[in-house]
């Protein structure tokens, strides 16, 4: 299955874009997507434990079962006000 | 609870919000929250703050705080204001209206609702010099 990750303020300049796809196995989860995406993008993983990950508009855990083509936002904490 | 969410590129005219405040005759608090950019950032003078949104879902998790908000308190309407883009020092980014019967819950939703905000909405600031 393929997904889309959208990267989101300071982590699309450490990614050096603003989103990408992966393709991962069927039953893939956001953790085995996270793999892939320090893979690629190792500036990123530093950031792992901060990183806040939604699919949709919903956050969800490095246990979420993903679809195929889902939409994954990896960003930094929230800063609004 | 009538709700509403305005995310804007404009500054914001606090008279003007002000003016368009709609209370039934039930209701007897109305509490206001400003947040207004700061000249510094850590040790570091900024002239302004770059707001970036996911819009999408900033919608979608202001949604889930009302519907908080909504089960919580006895609430008449919240007005939500949040600007996008740069805001200069002094600017207000953010502005908030809580309509209630009572001062208390006014105040406890406010509060509630900007500490939800910083922990759910997904926006970020970037400072400028």
């Amino acid at each position: 299955m393929t997904v889309r990750v959208q990267f989101w303020s300071y982590f699309k300049d450490l990614a050096g874009c603003a989103e990408t796809t992966a393709t991962l196995a069927d039953g893939a989860t956001i953790a085995d997507l996270l793999k892939d995406v320090y893979a690629r993008f190792p500036q990123l993983a530093a950031a792992e434990k901060s990183t806040l990950i939604a699919v949709g508009v919903d956050y969800q855990p490095h246990t979420y079962k993903l679809n195929d083509g889902d939409e994954v936002s990896l960003f930094p904490p929230v800063q609004g006000g | 609870m009538t709700r509403s969410l305005t995310l804007t590129t404009a500054p914001l005219d606090e008279a003007v919000l002000l003016a368009q405040r709609t209370m039934s005759t039930g209701m007897g608090a109305a509490v206001y929250f400003a947040g207004v950019v700061r000249g510094t950032e850590g040790d570091n003078a900024i002239s302004a703050i770059n707001y970036e949104a996911f819009e999408q879902m900033v919608r979608h998790q202001f949604d889930l705080i009302f519907d908080q908000l909504e089960k919580r308190w006895t609430l008449e309407s919240v007005r939500v204001v949040h600007r996008l883009g740069v805001v200069k020092v002094g600017e207000p980014s953010l502005w908030v209206e809580i309509v209630s019967p009572h001062r208390g819950e006014a105040f406890a939703a406010c509060q509630f609702l900007i500490d939800e905000m910083k922990r759910s909405v997904p926006i970020w600031k970037r400072p400028l010099k």
